[in-house]
């Protein structure tokens, strides 16, 4: 199970990365960790002419504060979160999802931003950093752009780069202060992809709050109001006031036609509300 | 791959010279690119403690120290980690944590075959030195990256359980790791490394043979798909005009994203090719669609089936489709109905539902290009679908084949 | 009990090289010259092959059929009435019939230039309808995997004991159960590296085997060459399991390619083969009724089971030996008067089948457990009651049960009660009751095996496949210092005879496991075996050293009366010394009296010396019967379908243990292993016989976080027949599991009304049968 030969260039700088990205003249995959790519790469499921290894480049491998967003490199590893070498402006939201991901020497290589790329359904960035109302900051030749990663992550392993652009960071809000977070996942055994994931950001205070139902089929479903979930009002009571047969109704319009997968959708994103307003103890990470 | 003293210079090309630590010695390894740390460390070094049980990152039998900290040597290329220290089981010999390990592992029967042992060994060592207390679900959880076939894991569990114990009982605490730089472990900043000639010219498939497994499907025959879905769009064209394009099959390729026409060898079948792509995931199959058209209940099917070019992964699939009117006059539902199979590495691959959600984002887009043509603008190229080199395989392809008629 | 004599929990010889980074296994083999092999394998389930285009840039690295002149296919036969033979080709010839299957060979320098090659090379195939569900391929006008057959039936077989006896009885209970198909996945997976040794005109195969002699004979068998000439060398092997007790088509093929190219060859297996293309194992399905009395008294078992065998037959077990054991071992360890089995083993384009840890026992206490417990939901009485009543007592030991197994020795109700009172059924009976805090559901469940094993001539021959082990041969050698050497054909692969052997000569010559050590593994150093499979090394094997040393102590006996100028029968055996009447001498110094000053010996010395080869068998072949209650607490989501096993209780009887450390680890890998086969592991197919899963992301092995540590407690009722009463238990531990597991899920559901009864329970099958019956209740209540 070895890869097909490709060409290797570790650039030492984002222009520099650009201008490889610019000049290639077959197919191209960049890598960061690693860790979702490489399985692809051994098995021959991909075949780039050309891996840009941006690694190497200060800039993806930084973490610092603008006002109250906390701005981290794509190349950021889930573990230097779990480990708190980034500061947290989620209330440990960040390092809790982390820490859950796969296995640990995993989380010693795959970054936050290659998770994001990489944009399997069944990841927990793509979903938890939807939940937090994240989004990126995208550079191309012509310029930066950013996007909500809701809008980033447009279908099962599928982004909105444009060709030659690449991600250089995500940018997380501070959580609101007052806002309830909750986030579960489902796995058959620990470290495997999630069958389900649910995460709500749930302010009583000011009323809002956003649901994400995640690994499902294609990109996560997001409910950014997420009061019908609630009986049209969300407060401090909003766990109680949980509806169940809102979010089966929101599964079943977003075209989930199988019954046990919305059951069990609905149930984790029951937990994860449960979790938000405190009603289950905070247990060990379940991961690696 | 070969090992060399680290003062003598220069690569074979499409190899990498790394200079790399291992097991605290310099050494200089030429690997190609696409060599993952474990062959460089087993072929190259003939450390051959270091073990392969996937090579796709579950299992954990390669476990090893990247500078320190434990990763899979199997998701980790040569080119990776140039000027990394790594640290395999072999290096480990005079190592404390490693001693005590070894010796609770033997008291508790903590191994049978011992092909887990070593990416096991390392990823103990890590919990030891990183769990604050002998918690036996957090240990079991902090294992969970390496899997034994053989122990069933309790003398293992034990082992590490009896180890940090006994060192928390010394005084020794853990550590809590926030000291090193942010980024991939292994990781080097700055540091480049480049092998920038392909690395020996690749072997193609040879295009003469490239769709002979499609051409023996034959597309008339019963066809029972293993996956299917359903999936409508309106578009505000009346009924009849919609169905009408649905009957050019030039048109609806156009607005098929990847599709491309290179043949029509009778009035029902047409020869062609297909791109797809899930993620990083790409593939082109080639192959030959049969179409068939109702007027009378305004529905058809198409029914195609392509190989990629090694005739490895195949596909075959039928769209029924169906247009009714919509919910304001003047408007036209298309209701599709979608089956498909896929054969070989693709089919293999165990997650269906990305299948699933490319086809539904196929059909979104298919739907959005028929609205842009019904209302008589060309259908935009799909963004990020090499064109060009599909159109060049697949004249390729029509070439030899119309040699090979000759 | 010494130390390290027979009984002693004594850690292992072999763990320090492994911990070490210095196991060798066959992908650590370091040859000069040598070049890797890649295969291109069918995608396809079933297709004719029209023709493979191999560019010409590569011609010379890339073999098809058309090159292995001379080589003939595998055929694995059964002498059973009725067996249809099937014929593997070592590289596809004319059709494929599953995917994965071999049709060309490419070599290269590295495994990734000859994967580049294998990818370059194009199959014109012809896709044919194919077959890959058992019960589907039984029918009428079903797709043949092999035409001439007329049918898919490898062979069918049929017990009848008086089963229209059972008829009348009170309680009939129906259920249709199955076990999903799996992968064994040892952690390693296969290996062969071939070279030419131009010395001695020998092919040196090394390769991940179990069974080394068994593997000589069929390559001698397929390449036409006389055993002489091939040395079979399985060195370090990580994990078998059964996954490594057979010839392979690699095996045969990358023999001919290194007689063809001249330099070492080798392939080793990647996961994504392993996963796809090579054996799977366990696919079981079973109609199976129980007639009962209202007290649980079973009257009669009626069942129909068939066993999806794949394509081939393997060798050397065959395509049959799962499903005609299914028939004779079906009773388990009940005692009734009225059986009935017909049993199925059915051709599917899918891969061959192999007999994994276990075997058709673990099916067989699937689907005899789980309805035993619906027998106890219908007589409305606890599931132990029913066991009680139908286990064999003590005082029918030694005892011939319904389908004339001869079951050794041992309490099966005590195993039972001293479970019940581990896991303490009561306190969980009123754990039930009351009402979980997370709203999961507490289940109890129960199961109890036996387990031929070890078992020889008498019953393999009555197989008629290609393998009947007959005396299990082993060597014992005193080195000249003083030192043991031991020889066995059988092969270590995990179970730490390295160890265990040892302490079973030092049990007879005192020799310390320190200075023992054992030679495996290699056809050109050890006695003929067939090798590692079946529970049976420490047995036979055991037996065998035994044998040898028990020689060898008397021909030093001999030698040591004469140094003490004393008559051997006035002189004993004792801790490694021969002591006379006015003095003892060591065996070193018999050692060096042999072997460095001869002239101080006898006359009439043996010639043999002081090493022997030594045969042995139990005194009846027909098998040890370990046995082992488990019962098993589970919390069950009803909502997710997780199961978390709170509690595992093995209660195991495998006779005198001769390292309790390496018994409980066998037990405790069995059990992980159970629970892989009860809630995780299952490799699916598509209509087209496409397998479903090519990773361990998709195909789940049960890690750190999902064994718990089974309480295991030991019965020790000697076996009358074997050497020290050992009796094998290499496999007990992945029986019961799924059954044990699957009854708890089944308790803790009841009150909903699910049962399940297929294998693995998963998470997604819970939910959906949670739904299915939540649903009926509500149609229920509606109606009403």
């Amino acid at each position: 199970m070895k890869p097909a030969p490709f060409a290797w260039e570790r650039p030492a700088s984002l222009p520099a990365l650009l201008d490889g990205l610019d000049r290639a003249t077959g197919s191209v995959k960049l890598i960061a960790g690693g860790q979702s790519l490489g399985p692809m790469l051994n098995l021959r499921l991909v075949e780039p002419d050309l891996v840009l290894d941006i690694t190497g480049i200060p800039e993806f491998r930084q973490a610092r504060m603008e006002g109250g967003t906390l701005v981290l490199g794509a190349c950021v590893t889930h573990a230097d979160i779990e480990d708190g070498r980034v500061p947290d402006n989620t209330g440990g939201a960040l390092r809790r999802v982390a820490s859950a991901i796969a296995y640990r020497p995993v989380r010693n290589r795959g970054t936050i931003g290659g998770s994001l790329v990489h944009a399997d359904p069944a990841a927990d960035w793509v979903s938890a950093l939807t939940a937090l109302g994240a989004s990126v900051e995208i550079a191309g030749r012509s310029g930066r752009r950013t996007l909500p990663v809701e809008a980033f992550v447009t279908g099962a392993l599928d982004v909105a780069l444009r060709p030659g652009e690449v991600l250089v960071a995500i940018r997380i809000p501070a959580r609101p202060e007052g806002a309830a977070w909750g986030y579960v996942k489902h796995c058959a055994k620990i470290g495997e992809f999630a069958h389900a994931i649910g995460a709500v950001l749930i302010e009583p205070d000011s009323g809002r709050g956003r649901a994400v139902i995640g690994a499902v089929e294609g990109a996560p479903l997001l409910l950014t109001e997420a009061s019908p979930l609630f009986g049209g009002r969300i407060g401090a009571d909003f766990a109680a006031r949980f509806d169940p047969a809102a979010a089966d109704a929101a599964l079943i319009a977003a075209g989930m036609a199988d019954r046990v997968a919305r059951h069990v959708h609905v149930t984790v994103l029951a937990r994860a509300v449960a979790q938000a307003a405190g009603h289950t103890p905070t247990t060990l990470p379940e991961a690696a | 791959m070969s090992a060399a003293p680290a003062d003598i210079p220069g690569p074979v090309p499409g190899r990498m010279a790394l200079a790399l630590t291992v097991n605290g010695r310099p050494v200089r390894v030429e690997a190609e690119p696409r060599s993952h740390l474990g062959d460089v460390l087993r072929d190259g070094l003939d450390l051959t403690g270091t073990h392969l049980g996937c090579e796709h990152g579950v299992c954990g039998a390669c476990t090893v120290l990247l500078d320190g900290e434990p990763a899979r040597a199997c998701l980790t290329f040569a080119g990776a980690c140039p000027g990394a220290a790594i640290t395999t089981v072999e290096g480990l010999d005079g190592d404390p944590v490693a001693a005590e390990l070894r010796a609770a592992f033997n008291r508790e029967h903590a191994l049978q075959c011992g092909y887990c042992t070593p990416g096991m060994l390392i990823a103990a060592r890590d919990l030891v030195l990183r769990q604050p207390e002998a918690d036996e679900r957090r240990i079991r959880v902090g294992l969970s990256g390496n899997l034994c076939r053989c122990t069933g894991y309790a003398g293992i569990v034990r082992a590490v359980m009896g180890v940090i114990a006994a060192r928390r009982a010394r005084g020794i605490l853990p550590e809590t790791g926030t000291e090193r730089a942010l980024g991939p472990v292994g990781a080097r900043l700055g540091e480049a490394a480049v092998a920038v000639s392909p690395p020996a010219p690749a072997l193609r498939p040879g295009p003469a043979a490239a769709t002979v497994t499609a051409q023996a499907v034959d597309l008339a025959g019963p066809f029972a798909p293993a996956h299917r879905f359903t999936q409508s769009f309106d578009l505000a064209h009346p009924p009849q005009a919609v169905f009408a394009l649905l009957g050019d099959i030039a048109a609806v390729a156009a607005c098929l994203p990847g599709a491309v026409l290179t043949g029509r060898p009778d009035h029902d079948t047409v020869e062609g090719g297909l791109q797809v792509r899930i993620g990083p995931i790409g593939a082109i199959f080639r192959g030959r669609a049969r179409i068939a058209h109702d007027p009378a209940t305004l529905s058809g099917a198409v029914r195609g089936a392509g190989t990629d070019a090694a005739g490895r992964s195949a596909t075959e699939g039928e769209i029924r489709y169906r247009v009714g009117p919509g919910e304001t006059p003047a408007t036209a539902r298309v209701v599709l109905d979608v089956g498909y199979t896929l054969t070989g590495p693709l089919a293999q691959f165990g997650r269906p539902g990305l299948v699933r959600d490319l086809a539904g984002r196929i059909t979104a887009d298919f739907a959005r290009n028929l609205d842009a043509r019904l209302a008589g603008a060309d259908a935009p190229a799909p963004a990020g679908l090499n064109l060009l080199r599909l159109l060049a395989a697949l004249v390729r392809a029509r070439l030899a084949a119309w040699r090979g008629r000759a | 009990m010494s130390a390290e004599g027979v009984g002693a929990p004594l850690p292992r010889k072999e763990d320090d090289r492994l911990m070490r980074g210095r196991g060798q296994y066959v992908g650590d083999i370091r040859l000069p010259g040598m070049q890797d092999v890649a295969f291109v394998r069918s995608p396809l389930a079933h297709a004719r092959i029209r023709a493979i285009h191999v560019p010409e840039a590569c011609r010379d690295r890339v073999f098809t059929a058309a090159d292995l002149d001379g080589v003939l296919p595998i055929r694995a036969v059964s002498g059973l009435p009725g067996f249809k033979a099937s014929e593997q080709p070592v590289l596809a010839t004319g059709k494929v019939r599953q995917v994965g299957e071999l049709v060309a060979m490419c070599v290269a320098p590295t495994r990734a230039e000859a994967e580049d090659i294998a990818a370059s090379i194009v199959l014109d195939l012809e896709e044919l309808p194919a077959i890959h569900d058992m019960l589907a391929a039984r029918e009428p006008g079903a797709a043949l995997v092999h035409e001439h057959w007329g049918d898919n039936v490898f062979l069918e077989t049929l017990v009848d004991v008086d089963i229209g006896s059972a008829f009348d009885a009170p309680i009939t209970v129906s259920r249709t159960i199955s076990t999903g198909r799996q992968c064994m996945a040892p952690i390693e997976g296969r290996g062969t590296v071939v070279q030419l040794d131009h010395r001695l005109d020998q092919l040196v195969v090394h390769t991940a085997s179990q069974m080394p002699h068994i593997v000589r004979n069929g390559l001698s068998e397929c390449l036409g060459i006389e055993q002489g000439r091939i040395r079979i060398v399985s060195p370090d092997v990580g994990g078998g399991f059964g996954y490594k007790a057979i010839l392979l088509a690699e095996d045969v093929a990358l023999c001919w390619l290194a007689l063809r190219c001249g330099h070492p060859v080798r392939w080793l297996e990647d996961r994504r083969e392993h996963l796809t293309a090579n054996a799977n194992c366990r696919e079981h399905h079973y109609r199976i009724t129980a007639y009962a009395e209202r007290d649980g008294t079973l009257r009669g078992i009626d069942c129909e089971a068939t066993v999806d065998s794949g394509a081939y037959s393997a060798y050397p077990f065959s395509a049959c030996l799962e499903a005609a054991q299914v028939a004779s071992i079906l009773p388990g360890p009940y005692d009734f008067p009225s059986y009935r089995c017909r049993t199925w083993s059915v051709a599917t384009n899918k891969c061959p089948i192999l007999p994994y840890r276990g075997v058709a026992r673990t099916g067989v206490c699937f689907a005899l457990e789980l309805v035993l417990d619906a027998v106890a939901r219908e007589a409305g009485i606890p599931p132990e009651v029913v066991r009680e009543k139908n286990l064999v007592r003590p005082g029918q030991m030694p005892f011939e049960n319904i389908t004339n197994k001869h079951f050794d020795s041992g309490d099966y109700p005590e195993a039972l009660a001293r479970a019940l009172a581990a896991i303490d059924v009561e306190s969980v009976r009123a754990r039930q009751g009351g009402a979980e805090p997370d709203g999961r559901r507490i289940g109890l469940g129960l199961a109890i095996y036996c387990e031929q094993a070890a078992h020889g001539t008498s019953v393999y021959s009555g197989w008629g496949i290609p393998m009947v082990p007959g005396h299990e041969q082993a060597s014992a050698r005193l080195t000249p210092d003083g030192g043991l050497e031991l020889r066995i054909g059988a092969h270590s692969h995990g179970q730490g005879l390295e160890t265990t052997l040892a302490q079973v000569a030092h049990e007879i010559l005192g020799v310390p496991v320190a200075r023992t050590r054992l030679v495996h593994g290699d056809t050109a150093m050890t006695p003929y075996s067939t090798g590692s499979w079946g529970s049976r090394v420490m047995v036979m094997a055991g037996g065998a050293v035994a044998a040898a040393c028990e020689a060898l102590r008397d021909r030093a006996v001999r030698i040591g009366a004469h140094l003490l100028q004393a008559a051997p029968e006035a002189c004993r055996f004792d801790g490694g010394h021969v002591v006379g009447p006015n003095g003892d001498v060591s065996l070193e110094a018999i050692a060096r009296t042999w072997y460095r000053r001869p002239q101080d010996l006898a006359p009439d010395t043996d010639p043999g010396g002081l090493e022997v080869t030594a045969g042995y068998k139990p005194q009846r072949d027909s098998g040890t019967f370990s046995y082992a209650a488990h019962a098993a607490v589970v919390a069950v989501d009803p909502d997710l379908g997780a199961v978390e096993i709170l509690d595992y209780v093995i209660v195991e009887d495998g006779g005198t243990l001769v390292n309790p450390l390496v018994v409980d680890g066998q037990i405790q890998g069995g059990l992980a292993q159970g629970i892989g086969t009860a809630l995780f592991e299952e490799m699916r197919f598509d209509g087209r016989g496409q397998p479903l899963a090519s990773t361990f992301a998709d195909y789940l092995l049960p890690g750190p976080a999902e064994v718990p540590m089974a309480r295991i407690d030991h019965m020790e009722t000697p076996s009358p027949y074997t050497r020290f009463g050992q009796k094998g238990i290499g496999e007990g531990g992945a029986i019961a599991p799924p059954a044990a597991l699957a009854n708890a899920v089944n308790d803790a559901l009841r009150p909903l009304g699910v049962e399940m009864l297929h294998s693995p329970v998963t998470p997604h099958r819970i939910v959906a049968a949670v739904l299915a019956a939540r649903s009926a209740a509500t149609r229920a209540r509606d109606a009403a």
